[in-house]
């Protein structure tokens, strides 16, 4: 009797537990199947940015709220209408046309096929969240979004970190836009492992019409980590970007063992039949990743990627989110000869320090011939001072928005009497340091104030321009608040050799004063002339430059009421190599006309923005 | 001793906490727009806080609640420039400053100056000028702080007299004090007043006190008097009676403006230096109509 009830016990409950295990599979395959967003633990958080950390570039002035960067935090001002607004964030650049210029540096070679990015901009979200999805609302010429990256550190707390991490989210190459209306975009974006709320939009606009807009972000996401992965998978293989986060390992891995290996001697057969530079030759077409891992192989190779032939430029930008301290002092070794370097967006967030940094330039600067340091916040005054003892040959140094570096810093750039290229874009400079540099720093060829808002008074700058640095080619003045004709007189009579010469938003230039007609008479080598938004740009302006400036490629007049049609046809018909011509908010050229021009002169890409 | 001392203490204490606390509450506008455009047949669909020529804007923030006033200058019509777009677009930029929280409660002069400063920032080559006269309450500190360029201005009300008004602010007959882009050309023709010429003014509010913004269209056809009087209807601050009182005094003195007998202010200052004239002032109308209460979410 027992037995019989226990058998019948025994039974009903192992029927009554399977059922129920079977059950609890099946409807979690089932959630996995219809890609179920709701568990009953986890509710999806919307967010928009709370803030805007840090950016490379914008369009927009200094303290102002029309096309600058800060624009991209909070609500959507725009969205859904599409056109070219001064609620939304806009870049500096867009197109190949400041590619063109001969003011952009060399590419670096050994570029990895995966990185486009040209400008970035870090967004902090007021609570940090498991990501499940990111939308950015681009409300003109979308498409210039290449990469969305997200951080472990929570930019408002007050720990300090103890282990900061960047994950790619998605990844794109850059696309031609089909059409300047508004779009929502919304990438699939890869599951990490940590919950974020610092997110970076890295933008490439070479391939648009114009500049695009974005108008705002949003991201949603989960704050406890989901058990099962729940989102649309992600598209694109990870494997090759993920692999950066090893670099450091490797980077030791490469260089740390050298010295002592180097003594015992190996066989490494057929390849010891090969040409030394032969294997030169091949290894010099490898990324630095790629490069370190070969490194690991064997002795032989180890000698080959680690011959500071290798190394006579570097370029790091690419791997900003992983170089650190220890990453520059393994490079120091085989940067014995380095003589271009790029450590533009690196170091950011405590990665490399004000000592790490100075160490490897006192090691390895004496070669060095130019210096890219865009966005490199951690610099200080005393970075400056080791780059102009050491690297007394300098002569190309990019400084642009370096923003947080103190005006008292520029001063020892003076030192560096080679430079033929200087980038001061956004930076705190001042008039008695800028003044300084171009006393002695005569070679200049290349000189970027944009928005330098520090300096105030441009037309002596421009002055000191014409008298010590005459053979200067390209010059960019975006925004300079102060420039008078007068400055603009001596800059046109003393620089003949300028081919470049930006001039946007530049308000108190008259063209009354005849300074632009000066300019076209006397600068024939014109190839650039950017006048965007001088509303003071006439006929008699154009029909100079016309007559002039028939060497000129790019031309911007956004803005004035007082060009005519007539005008531009005398300009187009003398300007046979003009690529680009911006006629956008011109009250007389509407898109008729426009379109007139454009079938006259295919070769020109005339640009015609509107709001609506 | 020590006792009634600590007891003393707590009594004192807790009477201040009392006191404080009708004080530590932060107060509010509540406010209701009407206007009217001076010609309808223009029939130029515009969007929302914009009469005419004039525009307005109503923008709250975490600290304080802003609103302005602005008169587009009518004259541009005749040199093709829609006056009309300077005022809106100079509305817009302060509403947008104050809602992004560029701005100091205590300065809005400095809202009208980094607005202005704004407007020259846009792609778009604006042409035009307008008055102005910007209102701050600042929510904690119980303050009102206002701005008045030109001959717009705000009048404050309460027990049924008028404590606060704005001067105008005039160069000769019917030429206020205006911001104002122009045309390169014309650059030394056209009258441009910078920002910081405005007049500014900061006194204490209490609750209850009646706060009316208008462009000169209100003031010119009503005198004060018989302002007080459609206030004196003003029963509550429930937003529905400040908007109907608003409505009224913006239709009197849409009425009011096209009779040709009625000895209108603007007629009575325009006898007083020698022009005959009577009858109304036929011009756009806005008026902004707020009552000081205390602040609900």
């Amino acid at each position: 009797m027992l037995t019989l009830l226990g058998m019948f016990y025994y039974i009903c409950l192992r029927r009554r537990s399977r059922s129920g295990t079977r059950g609890e599979v099946l409807t979690s395959r089932r959630a996995v199947e219809c890609n179920q967003r709701t568990l009953p633990l986890s509710v999806e958080v919307k967010q928009y940015a709370k803030e805007v950390l840090d950016f490379s570039s914008h369009y927009g002035s200094e303290n102002s709220m029309s096309y600058t960067m800060w624009n991209l935090a909070g609500l959507p001002n725009v969205y859904p209408s599409s056109g070219d607004f001064t609620q939304t964030a806009v870049f500096r650049m867009y197109g190949p046309w400041w590619e063109q210029c001969s003011s952009m540096p060399q590419p670096f070679p050994r570029m990895p096929l995966s990185f486009h990015s040209q400008d970035y901009i870090e967004l902090g979200f007021e609570e940090p969240v498991y990501p499940t999805a990111l939308e950015v609302l681009e409300t003109y010429h979308p498409g210039g979004i290449v990469q969305i990256l997200a951080c472990s550190l929570n930019p408002f707390s007050q720990n300090p970190p103890s282990d900061v991490r960047w994950e790619v989210l998605w990844a794109g190459k850059p696309t031609k836009s089909l059409n300047p209306q508004a779009r929502q975009f919304s990438p699939s974006i890869k599951q990490i492992s940590f919950a974020t709320n610092l997110i970076r939009l890295e933008v490439n606009s070479s391939m648009l019409d114009y500049y695009t807009e974005l108008d705002a972000v949003i991201l949603r996401g989960v704050k406890e980590r989901p058990v099962l992965a729940l989102y649309k998978t992600p598209m694109l293989d990870m494997s090759d970007l993920s692999d950066g986060e090893d670099e450091d390992r490797e980077l030791e891995a490469c260089y740390g063992r050298q010295a002592e290996d180097a003594k015992r001697g190996t066989g490494n057969g057929y390849f010891d039949k090969l040409p030394y530079e032969l294997i030169q030759l091949i290894v010099s077409h490898l990324t630095l990743p790629d490069l370190c891992r070969l490194a690991q192989t064997c002795k032989l190779l180890r000698q080959h990627c680690c011959d500071p032939l290798q190394y006579v430029q570097l370029s790091l930008q690419p791997y900003w989110a992983w170089l650190s301290d220890a990453s520059l002092g393994y490079l120091q070794r085989c940067c014995t000869m380095v003589q271009r370097i790029n450590l533009s967006w690196t170091g950011n967030r405590g990665a490399l320090t004000v000592t790490g940094f100075c160490s490897f330039i006192k090691a390895c600067g004496q070669g060095l011939v130019c210096l890219e340091l865009s966005c490199c916040h951690f610099l200080t005054e005393a970075c400056l001072e080791v780059i102009s003892q050491t690297c007394t040959g300098l002569q190309e140094l990019n400084l642009s928005s370096c923003d947080r570096l103190q005006p008292q810093s520029f001063g020892h750039i003076a030192k560096l009497t080679q430079l033929r290229r200087l980038v001061l874009y956004r930076t705190k400079v001042e008039q008695t340091a800028i003044l300084n540099i171009l006393t002695f720093c005569t070679e200049l060829k290349h000189l970027n104030l944009g928005s330098c808002v520090m300096i105030e008074d441009y037309d002596a700058v421009a002055s000191l321009l014409s008298t010590r640095c005459r053979s200067l080619l390209s010059l960019d003045l975006w925004r300079c608040k102060n420039l008078t004709e007068r400055g603009l007189a001596d800059l046109a009579s003393g620089c003949r050799l300028l081919e470049e010469l930006d001039l946007g938003w530049c308000s108190t230039l008259q063209s009354s004063s005849g300074c632009f007609q000066n300019l076209a008479r006397q600068l024939p080598r014109l190839r650039k002339l950017f006048l965007t938004a001088n509303r003071t740009i006439c006929d008699s302006d154009i029909e100079e430059l016309a007559a002039g400036c028939s060497a000129l490629q790019h031309l911007d007049i956004l803005g004035t009421r007082m060009v005519s049609p007539a005008s531009l046809w005398k300009l187009l018909r003398s300007c046979s190599g003009l690529l680009l011509l911006d006629v956008s908010f011109c009250s007389q050229i509407d898109a008729r006309v426009v379109q007139e021009l454009s079938a006259h002169f295919p070769a020109v890409a005339i640009k015609k923005s509107f709001t609506q | 001793m020590i006792s009634v001392l600590s007891y003393g203490r707590l009594v004192a204490r807790a009477v201040l906490g009392g006191l404080s606390q009708t004080d530590s509450r932060d107060y509010s506008l509540v406010t209701a727009s009407c206007g009217f455009g001076k010609d309808f047949r223009k029939g130029i669909l515009k969007k929302g806080m914009c009469y005419g020529d004039d525009a307005c804007f109503v923008a709250r923030h975490r600290s304080a609640d802003v609103l302005g006033v602005a008169d587009g200058v009518g004259g541009w019509r005749d040199y093709g420039v829609d006056p009309s777009q300077f005022s809106v677009t100079l509305m817009r930029a302060c509403k947008r400053m104050v809602k992004e929280g560029h701005f100091t409660p205590s300065n809005p002069v400095g809202i009208l100056t980094t607005s202005y400063y704004e407007l020259l920032q846009n792609k778009i080559p604006l042409l035009g000028s307008s008055t102005a006269c910007i209102v701050v309450l600042d929510r904690q500190q119980h303050r009102l702080h206002t701005a008045n360029l030109g001959d717009s201005g705000f009048l404050v009300v309460r027990g049924g007299e008028v404590v606060h008004r704005s001067d105008e602010q005039q160069h000769y007959f019917n030429t206020p004090f205006q911001l104002s882009i122009a045309p390169p050309e014309a650059e030394g023709d056209i009258l441009s007043d910078s920002p910081e010429a405005a007049d500014s003014s900061s006194f204490d509010v209490q609750l209850g006190d009646i706060i009316l913004t208008a462009t000169d269209g209100l003031f010119d056809n009503m005198s004060d008097h018989m302002i007080l009087q459609e206030l004196k209807k003003l029963k509550d601050s429930n937003y529905e009676s400040i908007q109907q009182t608003a409505r009224s005094i913006a239709e009197q003195a849409h009425e009011l403006a096209y009779d040709p007998n009625y000895m209108s202010p603007f007629a009575q200052f325009a006898c007083d230096n020698g022009l005959n004239v009577r009858g109304g002032k036929p011009d756009d109308i806005t008026v902004l109509l707020s009552i000081v209460a205390e602040y609900t979410d």
